[in-house]
């Protein structure tokens, strides 16, 4: 049996309060893509939904000073539907167009799929790339700012409190970066991501600056940090190929289940790396 | 003479209320007072119930019944089929209504609830409780084959039944043969995935007549249901649904007695719906098959010898194991001419879900055995696929391993041909880390049920005194036209336009049963008996036109709304007239014909003999893919499949057979897993099963060859089955092609293929 | 016990109010409240599709809506599209092309279709086939159903006569005849 409450706030500040008074079994229900099933699937039996799908502080798609500022309600087709994400943010466009289906994309937001925590979010991978801020509020903890690198925990856990609420996610366009993504899955469309790959590099002469972030492959979205160190002031060679992709494969941590074992994900991830680092530097 | 509505691709009659959404599937129809069911399942694999009690659902408010065994008058039935003929005394044909004294798989019912509302039902369920003491199961077959194997069903030896092919002497074959490929398959279970899950609505009658109304391949398990009740058959009336997706997954009795039990014990109306998750879980699936194949052929390609040992997985109940084997020992050479054949055929219970029909009835699971066998042959033999293939088909007048003597056309050779032509010019990949390759596969598939069970189809017509006409035929229809094609019979035969034709289908009491609708039957079967109503109702039509223009009947014709002379036309009667003085002069309009297949007999030993079904359809697949070398990811680029249809009466309905039987052959070939573990499937959504979505195929192009040989009206074969035979070898043969991988399991996932590319780098 | 709340959602232009607990989802509403079977439950997870309705002019998997979340708000069925031009032709192209065999998907099928051509007029055939690729079909393999997209989408962009992907027989397609073989006797 389910235990459920519904609660529409008239605006941010009340459903703050909802969420503080009923910390602990508050959901926030934006897309519901997350929610629904598992109430359905009888992973969530209790819960206070605060709808919050209709507040427009938590809307649109803006630029505020040189930040490109994503509501947490963002759905993933306006993303798609956008201009500046399109010219400005192209791996995270990206991501988005090969975010569940189509249809799922019309209510899915970029809050939600955050706020779930998934080890294999597909909007995490390409904001790490792009080292977004993640704009948080509570009653107790008012406003904070964390850097997406900083969210995930663990699969399915994040820094949010019990009461707190995704505002909305900065990041800087990055003009002179070059990007690639890509996301496996077992089928072409609705597909949960055995891995994913985002890649962005500054290129010169060298490489002078590289971003990797990998989903589906750890207990939660990650950068390849060391790798990205290794890679820094590198020429693109085989050898340097070779050795970074090893030392990547050390920052991840795949696990076997019923998608794809360890050793299978090690494999993608080698594959996919080095396909990026070829499609980037060409 | 021309064709006027056969051979056209008109619209089937229930497109529209389709796509208006006006058509009432099972679990859209409601009546007042309704109540909601639920089953209690197992949450076992294998135990022995100690004690069920079920006093706090009982009690639970808004509860109406709740019912285990002992309420069950008849529990334990002899599965019948139709005609209700049994397969000598090995076959175990047990159909357990709820679980007695032991459950045999995780999700086995144990109790049926009603309730008020499905909440009530499911809260019900919460509160049942059972003592298990649990036992330990058997999850593989070759295991439970074992003679240590703990007894699952009621025979001692877990072996539901053994099949055999003894044709010449392999041993013979063998040493004659130059070159011997072995191989060893595996095929996983595959689940039907209809969009509709199980469901129906029943209810009591104020004469205590039990109605179900259901979505059911099967009006004629109204039988069975009966016995369970210990009700007459005359009691119990099953009205079937448009079928919202069957593929042989609503061929066995699912909701139905569970609906009736409790219809009848609250006399309220009862709906029962299985989750999705339910579904996947405990209904009926493809047979998991072991298959281990020995092929012997000379250096020129002729095959001398193939001997295969076959093992399906039975699960813990038989239901139709025993006829899927049979049809696979049948089958398990393919269309090919063999001197020398040796075939056993296990079918093993265990602890696992029931395994039952599924489109191609045990044709897919050896079709990929021997097709891949081909193809390995032909490596072995350095020789063209096609080549080999081509030295070895099954000609006319030649036998099949079960000794029958095929007396038709087989042109294997054109489909093959044509399909692979279709291709097209061969492309290298543009990209660095992929491959591309071609694959070929031909197949057989049987249509029209087992001779031995004596199939019998019955089809009512009547002519309305305006013109129109009513057809009645007990004909389910699962989405490919199998009411509607009967409408164009009509048409073409009486010369009634088909808006003004009714159909009238699926009511095991209203309407003359017509069968089955599974084992590529209906057209035959039903196609047939209205044909033959048809031509009945045209003779006594044209007998009395000639009457009244003082002609011959062999002069006469029927079409456009009239009965005409053939050499002038301006002679003739309209049809309304004709109609009427008939019915005036006291003439019968109507017509209710019965036809029957070929009938033999029940093979008297476990060796397959004789001829074992009507006819086959042979088609071939050919396949264009490219593999990703460093995922192991198969995109498949072209698919062509062509098929020998005999006469397309609806080509269009005819090409959604292929288009739609490939696309599950491609799910079954890539995408399709089901891991169980210790007895329990361990995807329970559409999430983890994953079947095609429309960005994971290409179109599948359809080449429609007609032989005119088939035994349905107009020449016709059956196509429903024989599209989903032969898709998944020739992708297999195609990742071959490309990368050098032999994969010898299905599915063929990206991952398997990466492993098995990574062994060749390895062994290299 | 959970808390029922009224909610008023207006359902083929008609204002439907009924009882709802908190969880409930828009396709609970629709088919138990709402009396709108058209809208059909194939897995209540948002994995198939069939429960697809227009919500607010989007394509949305009504599983996956709570039906407070659509409180006086707007919901289209299939039911909810008599006189639409688009969705009469779509229908239409359906019931021709053979895009519909058990007919379960269609409804669902048929309103991401029509979201998708009123927000992409001029759609290639691969852009279709994505369109579609949240709606399961089991049945047709589907190619009959982007053919009777594509169809709708060429007639209306103008872009000529629509001519199906390779396959044996289509009436009055010379071309196609070519693979449409008799063998005649045996």
């Amino acid at each position: 049996m389910i235990n459920s409450e519904y609660l529409k706030p008239a605006d941010l500040q009340e459903a703050l309060k909802f969420a503080h008074q009923f910390a602990g079994r508050a959901r926030f229900a934006a897309g519901c893509t997350n929610i629904l099933p598992d109430i359905h699937s009888g992973k969530l039996k209790e819960c206070v939904l605060i709808d919050i799908s209709d507040l427009k502080e938590l809307m649109g798609i803006s630029r505020e000073d040189n930040f490109i500022s994503l509501g947490s309600m963002t759905t993933i087709q306006e993303l798609l539907n956008s201009e500046i994400i399109r010219n400005e943010a192209p791996v995270l466009w990206e991501a988005a167009s090969r975010f569940a289906d189509p249809v799922v994309r019309n209510r899915a937001t970029v809050g939600g799929n955050l706020a779930y925590g998934s080890p294999a979010s597909d909007m995490s991978v390409p904001l790490l790339v792009l080292d977004a801020i993640v704009c948080l509020q509570s009653k107790e903890k008012g406003i904070r700012e964390i850097p997406l690198r900083d969210f995930f925990t663990g699969p399915g856990k994040t820094v949010l409190s019990p009461s707190e609420i995704i505002v909305k996610l900065k990041f800087q366009s990055l003009p002179d970066f070059k990007f690639y993504y890509a996301k496996f899955g077992k089928r072409n469309a609705m597909a949960i991501s055995v891995a994913s790959l985002a890649v962005g590099a500054r290129l010169g002469k060298t490489i002078d600056e590289a971003r990797i972030a990998l989903g589906a492959l750890a207990p939660t979205p990650v950068r390849a940090w060391k790798t990205e160190e290794f890679l820094k002031g590198k020429r693109i060679e085989s050898k340097v190929l070779e050795e970074a992709s090893e030392l990547l494969l050390s920052e991840i941590n795949p696990i076997s289940d019923i998608r794809a074992s360890r050793e299978y994900r090690l494999e993608l991830a080698r594959s996919m790396f080095f396909r990026a680092l070829n499609q980037i530097t060409s | 003479m021309e064709l006027k509505v056969i051979g056209k691709g008109v619209p089937k009659y229930d497109a529209w209320g389709k796509a208006k959404g006006e058509v009432i599937y099972a679990d859209d129809f409601s009546m007042p007072g309704m109540l909601y069911g639920k089953v209690f399942r197992s949450s076992l694999p294998r135990a022995k119930i100690l004690g069920i009690n079920t006093s706090k659902a009982e009690n639970l408010p808004g509860v109406h019944a709740v019912i285990t065994y002992k309420d069950v008058p008849r529990n334990n039935l002899r599965a019948r089929f139709g005609q209700g003929t049994e397969i000598g005394a090995q076959f175990e044909g047990l159909y357990r209504v709820l679980a007695e004294g032991e459950v045999r798989y995780y999700g086995e019912p144990i109790a049926l609830i009603a309730a008020e509302t499905p909440e009530t039902a499911e809260k019900a369920c919460d509160l049942i409780e059972v003592q298990y003491e649990p036992l330990p199961g058997v999850f593989d077959p070759l295991e439970a084959m074992q003679p240590d194997a703990p007894q699952i069903g009621e025979k001692q030896n877990n072996i539901a039944s053994h099949f055999k092919i003894r044709k010449g002497d392999v041993e013979k074959g063998f040493s004659q043969s130059e070159v011997i490929v072995e191989g060893f398959y595996q095929v996983g279970y595959q689940d039907h995935a209809y969009l509709e899950p199980e469901s129906g609505v029943a209810w009591v009658e104020d004469d205590g007549t039990i109605v179900i109304r259901v979505s059911s391949q099967v009006i004629e398990h109204f039988r069975e249901v009966a016995e369970v009740l210990d009700l007459p058959h005359s009691k119990v009336r099953y009205i079937g649904t448009l079928i919202g997706g069957g593929f042989g997954g609503k061929e066995d009795i699912t909701v139905e007695s569970y609906l009736a039990l409790l219809a009848w014990k609250t006399r309220r109306p009862v709906k029962l719906t299985y989750t999705r998750k339910e579904s996947l879980l405990v209904h009926s699936k493809r047979h998991p098959y072991y298959m281990y194949y020995k092929t012997g052929a000379s250096r020129e390609g002729k095959i001398l010898a193939v001997q295969a040992k076959l093992v399906s997985d039975a699960g813990s109940y038989a239901a139709l194991s025993p006829w899927v084997l049979l049809y696979s020992t049948v089958d398990a050479v393919g269309p090919y001419n063999v001197e020398n054949v040796k075939v056993d055929a296990y079918t093993v219970m265990t602890n696992t879900p029931i395994t039952s029909a599924f489109r191609g009835f045990g044709a897919p699971q050896v079709n990929l055995a021997y097709e891949s066998q081909m193809n390995e042959l032909a490596k072995k033999l350095n020789m063209d696929p096609m080549e080999l293939r081509r030295k070895n088909y099954l000609k006319q007048g030649e036998t099949l391993a079960s000794g029958y003597v095929y007396d038709r056309q087989v042109p294997l050779d054109l489909l093959a041909q044509k399909a692979w032509e279709a291709l097209g010019p061969r492309k290298e990949s543009t990209k660095p880390h992929t491959k591309i390759g071609r694959g070929l596969a031909v197949g057989m598939c049987s249509y029209g049920r087992l001779t031995f069970l004596h199939d019998t189809s019955r089809s009512y017509v009547r002519l309305e005194l305006d013109g129109s006409a009513l057809i009645r035929c007990g004909v389910p229809d699962v989405g490919g036209g199998q009411g509607h094609i009967l409408a164009q019979i009509v048409s073409e035969e009486l010369g009634v336009p088909l808006n003004l034709i009714k159909l009238h289908v699926t009511d095991s009491q209203l309407t003359p049963l017509a069968g089955t609708t599974t084992a590529t039957r209906q057209l035959y079967m039903s196609g047939n008996a209205t044909l033959k109503a048809c031509r009945e109702l045209k003779q006594r039509m044209l007998k009395k036109a000639a009457q009244l223009l003082g002609v011959k009947e062999e002069d006469l014709e029927v079409g456009e709304g009239r009965v005409f002379m053939r050499s002038d036309p301006s002679k003739y009667v309209a049809l309304v007239p004709l109609i009427n003085r008939m019915s005036g002069d006291g003439e019968e309009l109507f017509v209710e014909a019965q036809f029957n297949a070929p009938f033999s007999d029940v093979p008297a030993t476990e060796i397959i003999e004789g001829r074992t079904h009507p006819d086959f359809t042979f088609g071939a697949y050919a396949v264009e893919v490219e593999v990703d070398e460093g995922t192991g990811k198969v995109e498949l680029r072209k698919i062509v499949g062509a098929f020998d249809v005999g006469k397309a009466l609806n080509p269009i309905l005819v090409e959604g057979q292929i288009e739609g039987g490939a696309v599950q052959g491609v799910g079954y070939a890539l995408f399709e897993e089901m891991p169980i573990k210790e007895g329990i499937i361990q995807t329970p959504s559409l999430q983890e099963y994953l079947v095609p979505t429309s960005v994971d195929v290409p179109d599948v192009e359809p080449i429609l060859v007609e032989s005119g040989t088939g035994l349905g009206p107009y020449g016709a074969k059956g196509i429903g089955e024989p599209p989903i035979v032969g898709i998944a070898p020739a992708i297999l043969n195609a990742i071959d092609d490309a990368v050098g991988v032999r994969i010898t399991s299905l599915p063929a996932t990206s991952e398997k293929v990466l492993m098995a590319l990574k062994s060749l780098k390895r062994s290299k | 016990m959970t808390n029922l709340q009224v909610v008023t959602i207006l359902v083929n232009g008609r204002p439907i109010s009924a009882p709802v607990e908190a969880h409930e989802s828009l396709l609970d509403f629709l088919r138990n409240k709402a009396g709108a079977v058209e809208v059909k439950c194939g897995c209540n997870q948002g994995d198939c599709g069939t429960c697809t309705v227009l919500f607010q002019g989007k394509a949305v998997k009504s599983c996956l809506v709570l039906a407070l979340q659509a409180g006086g708000k707007e919901v289209k069925t299939i039911k909810g599209f008599a006189g639409d031009p688009l969705m009469e032709q779509l229908q239409e192209s359906f019931v021709r092309n053979g895009a519909i065999q058990c007919g379960f998907c269609t409804p669902g099928m048929l309103i991401t279709s029509y979201a998708f051509l009123q927000a992409n007029p001029s759609p290639t055939r691969e852009e279709i086939r994505t369109a579609i690729s949240g709606n399961l079909c089991r049945c047709t393999g589907y190619k009959k159903i982007i053919d009777a997209i594509e169809e709708i989408a060429m007639k209306r962009s103008e872009k000529g006569p629509f001519r199906p992907s390779p396959s044996t027989y289509s009436e009055g397609q010379e071309e196609a005849k070519g693979n449409y073989l008799l063998l005649g006797g045996g």
